[in-house]
């Protein structure tokens, strides 16, 4: 990696905002940015390693007036352990449990879990040309490419696959970000959070200079409303997801009231499936409701020739997530 | 003079044959199928099991020695292109660089991704790596085929521009026998296949590389992550201009090598040991992950067009068929053994080697075999399921090994085959298979490797060879063999191994190492228990014929008796040495070990995702000296195999010719969570090719594996699989699902 100034931060600091010098990258887990630095990926100058801070804000899963909320800091095995997440959504403990390995899972944390980049292979290995490195084309798109991971949306210029797995959940509970920015705390919805790929950016989320991840908030849930979290991957542990889903039911009578479905895995960015969403709203909760929802959730998939069957793995995480929602009491 | 012994080879409790062998005057009688022993043939835990448990056990990639430099290499991400121009001055000027080599000066042709092309020597990590960094090279890209199909396609670009890509290796690439064309045609039922194989890449733990330190009296020490020390030495020795004498390699442990770090030196080795003799320095070249996978071995591919006939008894009555794959840059060795195993009369096999712009293969545990025994195993399955039989008894009508056909019914037992066929697949989105393979492999070992052992009054025993131990168990095979003959312990032995300046060891391939060097060591154990024996009989003044071993005590005549600490007692300062050595090898049992597998699959027929949920295997090795470690050989051959079926791949841009996915997050490896239950039965016997009866099993336990699980997997989706990875996507595709 190319030298760099490192400035580590432990003790009670209560200030976040006051870590982030101008320019300087964040270090919490370190999982995903220093393969990014071995790699050259990422050359930052500054380097602030946050993740030993005893700050009670970044560190706590809280229950609150406003929700549960899960600081930045908190690392993915004690999203998976908590009670507290439990109870209010076994789905997110569930993603978290079912990522990466345990080491991986006691080191990396939720903050880094959104920040972290694309695992494409083209984006990680710098010989490659990479458009969100600055190529005029993005070589997954060429015919004799690799292309059984990337993504099938939103890949007209960049096939990049977000790797995350608690996103798609977070979406679904209606999560809010908490950022500091300015010297305060702003929440912010989920959605707001994320941008599209552009050439020569290689974060996916939309944080200005300056601005910090601090806290996820996960407002209560409605009464009658179950979330459910489905994911495939080719190995049973120690895998990224080929394609994932979370799905938020609310039932009102023998109807769907609201519902809420994300995916992770087959976009850019964790993908909002609002056509599928508005499919099931006012059906029966049942399987033909369901299906109707996986068919709406590929909609507008651009499948590349190496890849077309994770159009059909969204449509089975989907609905099993639907299946699962409706059966499962939170 | 020789003597002759008449003796009982082969399994106890059958099948078994007599055999009459020239045993040499110095070596031990036989053991025999009946033999009946104390350490040999139970579970003893790995001799250095808590070091390596612990983290103590030294690597060569843990070898740091004083003062020591690094050495890596700048590689040519393109796959093929002619060095335009080199400029080190950046690099040479930074702090702390301490030599740039260029290996490929401007013009030089690069004919895969990975090719070294500038070599550096730096004091530190940081450095080294900032140096790589500072280093341009510019490239004329050609580009060029780096896939069997587009390097065999017309017009494509040449690897070596004398020579057309595909190379269909004259007579050696022919296999015939019989009338295969009339023997198909008069068939009662005929099955063709395509059967595709990926490229799998070693991914030892331990990548590849060495330290090397040259010292003041002109000789050299290497400690080397190598599968044959001595190889390593003279191979080391011709590119330093010194005598063998004066080079030393350690390879105290290794961590794994599946046939990638046989013979001689590699490319960066020989950077680090210039460096090292240049600068007067320890100088330390491993491989990073990536390289590793790019231009360390691997598996060649393969493309195999098989047609395979039976008549109406359900005899396999012809085969025939074409084989392409790619071994890299070299010419040959892409061959896939895909015609042994069953009776078959009629042959016609060609085997066609395809030259592409990729890092050349290498030897990889059981070459040829996992991918030939993967096709040949599914047409054979085809070929039984389309003539209307059970495949475990079109097997058995067509295996004529006789010792496969114990194992066949050993292993269907433990599987439940029957109730398991009739059940299965089952209703639902996930459907059950079950289903079988065989190992083949006809490796005995030989050589006439010596192996000293050294006694010491305190009752220490020492055994000492150069071989080293590639994660097998070597250590622990010999030590087995000597307590075996010497009444003691396996624990209380010392093996002292890898090391070149104990006598030459065979190197580690083709699992010949512990029958290569197996019988030496009983050989000097038998020769510690006469001398043994001398002493006693001196002490109690009978005849040393006289003294026994009656199990773990000496006893002579009158009641005298004593323990391996008293006898040893009588043993003089200087200690007791003897050796041992292996001997030629006798006529045997049967040329080939034989072996078996059975798998049971759950496919999820909406995701695609298989997970293997239980694997019996069934294998003969002639003896098994230790069953524990000889269990955890076999375990990690199916591993390897269920990995080789369902997960690794070499992923090349076709276009760029690089590997996308040098990392093991996206290369990847069967890991805990997906390991099944693992039954190993293991049918010993006396293989009557050596004193101990032993053979090799490294090799044949990964030869079934993917057969077995691609097999397990057609009879649960009803759709033949004829292409390794099984992936989700390639599940869906035979589903109908999409495409």
């Amino acid at each position: 990696m190319k030298a760099f100034r490192y400035v580590r931060v432990s003790g009670g600091a209560g200030d976040v905002g006051k870590l982030v010098r101008k320019g300087a990258t964040l270090k919490a887990g370190g999982c995903d940015l220093l393969d990014r630095m071995k790699e050259r990926i990422a050359e930052p100058a500054d380097v602030v390693a946050f993740g030993e801070v005893q700050n009670e804000y970044l560190r706590a899963i809280a229950a609150t007036p406003d929700g549960l909320r899960i600081g930045a800091l908190v690392t993915l095995a004690e999203i998976a352990a908590s009670k507290k997440v439990a109870a209010h959504s076994a789905a997110l403990a569930e993603a978290a449990r079912r990522a990466a390995s345990p080491q991986v899972r006691h080191r990396a944390t939720l903050g880094g879990n959104l920040c972290q980049h694309t695992r494409c292979g083209y984006y990680r290995i710098a010989t490659f040309p990479c458009w969100r490195r600055g190529a005029d084309v993005c070589p997954v798109l060429v015919d004799g490419a690799v292309q059984d991971t990337a993504g099938v949306f939103d890949n007209g210029e960049c096939a990049s696959a977000h790797p995350a797995s608690l996103p798609p959940v977070l979406g679904a509970l209606g999560a809010r970000v908490v950022v500091r920015a300015r010297k305060e705390r702003e929440e912010r919805a989920f959605e707001a959070l994320w941008r599209q790929p552009a050439k020569g950016v290689h974060e996916d989320v939309a944080l200005a200079p300056g601005e910090v991840i601090v806290a996820v908030v996960l407002p209560p849930l409605p009464a009658r409303t179950n979330v459910a979290y489905e994911a495939v991957r080719q190995r049973a542990a120690f895998d990224w997801a080929l394609a994932s889903c979370a799905a938020r039911v609310t039932r009102d009578g023998g109807k769907v009231k609201a519902a809420s479905i994300w995916l992770g895995s087959v976009a850019p960015t964790p993908r909002r499936a609002v056509a599928a969403e508005k499919a099931l709203v006012g059906k029966a909760p049942g399987a033909a409701g369901f299906a109707a929802a996986a068919d709406a959730a590929v909609a507008g998939a651009s499948p590349l020739p190496g890849n077309t069957y994770k159009v059909e793995l969204v449509k089975v995480v989907v609905r099993r997530a639907l299946e699962r929602a409706a059966r499962r009491e939170r | 003079m020789p003597r002759k012994v008449t003796y009982t080879v082969g399994r106890a409790g059958g099948p078994t044959r007599e055999i009459t062998v020239d045993v040499h005057d110095l070596d031990v009688d036989p053991w025999g199928a009946d033999a009946e022993l104390r350490v040999v043939g139970t579970d003893v835990p790995r001799l250095e099991a808590s070091q390596k448990t612990t983290g103590a056990a030294r690597y060569t990639y843990d070898v740091n020695r004083p003062n020591m430099a690094l050495c890596r290499l700048l590689r040519s991400p393109h796959a093929h292109a002619t060095v335009r121009s080199v400029d080190t001055s950046r690099a040479e000027r930074l702090r702390g660089v301490l030599g740039v080599n260029v290996l490929v000066p401007a013009g030089g042709r690069i004919t895969f991704a990975g090719k070294g092309v500038v070599a550096v020597c730096a004091e530190n990590e940081e450095t080294l790596d900032d140096a790589l960094h500072a280093i341009d090279v510019s490239y004329d890209v050609t580009g060029g085929p780096v896939t069997t199909d587009d390097g065999r396609a017309p017009g494509a670009e040449r690897v070596d521009p004398k020579r057309d890509n595909v190379n269909a290796g004259g007579r050696r690439g022919r296999q015939e026998r019989g009338d295969p064309q009339a023997a198909m045609a008069a068939a009662a039922t005929k099955v063709s296949a395509t059967f595709r194989t990926q490229v799998q890449t070693h991914s030892a733990l331990e990548t590849h590389g060495c330290v090397v330190e040259h010292h003041d009296d002109g000789t050299y020490t290497v400690w080397a992550s190598t599968q044959g020390t001595n190889a390593f030495r003279g191979s080391m020795a011709q590119t330093l201009g010194v005598p063998a004498d004066r080079v030393r390699v350690i390879t105290e442990h290794m961590g794994g090598g599946f046939g990638a770090k046989l013979g001689a030196i590699d490319e960066w080795d020989r950077a680090a040991a210039f460096f090292a003799r240049d600068l007067m320095r320890p100088v330390k070249a491993m491989l990073l992950r990536r390289a590793e996978h790019q231009v360390a071995g691997c598996r060649p591919d393969s493309i195999q067009e098989l047609s395979m006939a039976c008549d109406g008894d359900g005899k396999i009555t012809a085969l025939s068929g074409t084989t392409h794959g790619t071994a890299g840059n070299g010419r040959g060795g892409a061959g896939a053994a895909n015609t042994r195993i069953y009776r078959i009369p009629n042959l016609a096999m060609e085997q066609v080697t395809v030259s592409t712009f990729t890092g050349r293969a290498r030897a990889f545990r059981a070459p040829g075999h996992p991918q030939g025994v993967f096709a040949l195993e599914g047409i054979v399955d085809a070929l039984a399921i389309a003539a209307g039989i059970d495949p475990l008894e079109f097997r058995l009508r067509n295996d004529p090994h006789p010792l496969r056909q114990v194992q066949w019914r050993l292993g269907a037992e433990r599987m439940e085959w029957d109730r398991k066929r009739r059940e299965f697949p089952g209703t639902g989105a996930v459907r059950r298979g079950v289903c079988c393979a065989a190992a083949v492999w006809r490796q005995k070992g030989g050589g006439d490797y010596v192996v000293n052992l050294e006694i010491r009054s305190d009752g220490s025993v020492t055994v000492k060879n150069a071989v080293q131990d590639i994660g097998t168990g070597t250590r622990t095979v010999l030590a087995v063999l000597v307590a075996e003959e010497l009444g003691i312990a396996p624990e209380q032995v010392t093996v002292r191994i890898g090391d070149t300046q104990y006598p030459a060891g065979p190197s580690s391939g083709g699992s010949t190492t512990a029958p290569s060097i197996g019988p030496a060591a009983r050989e000097a154990g038998h020769h510690a228990r006469l001398r043994m024996a001398e002493l006693l009989a001196e002490d109690w003044s009978c005849k040393p014929g006289e003294v026994r071993l009656d199990g773990v005590r000496f006893a002579g005549p009158g009641g005298k008796s004593a323990t391996w600490g008293e006898a040893c007692s009588l043993i003089d300062k200087s200690g007791l040495s003897v050796s041992g050595q292996r001997r030629k090898n006798y006529g045997g049992f049967s040329g080939e070990t034989a072996g078996c597998q059975f798998a049971q699959v759950a496919v999820d027929t909406e995701t695609g995702v298989i997970r293997v949920e239980r694997v019996v295997a069934v294998h003969d090795a002639g003896r098994i000296v230790d069953t524990l470690t000889a269990r955890s050989q076999v375990v990690g051959g199916v591993i390897q195999g269920i990995s080789y079926a369902l997960h690794e791949d070499r992923q090349l841009d076709r276009n760029l010719g690089d590997m996308v996915n040098p990392t093991f997050d996206t290369y990847r490896i069967l890991g805990i969570g997906d390991t099944p239950r693992i039954d190993c039965l293991l049918t010993t016997l006396d293989s009557g090719f050596n004193n101990a009866g032993m053979m090799g099993l490294g090799e044949p336990v990964t030869v079934p594996t993917a057969g077995a699980v691609a097999n397990a997997v057609s009879h649960a989706i009803g759709v033949r699989m004829t292409e390794i990875p099984i992936t989700p996507a390639r599940v869906l595709a035979a589903l109908g699902g999409v495409r």
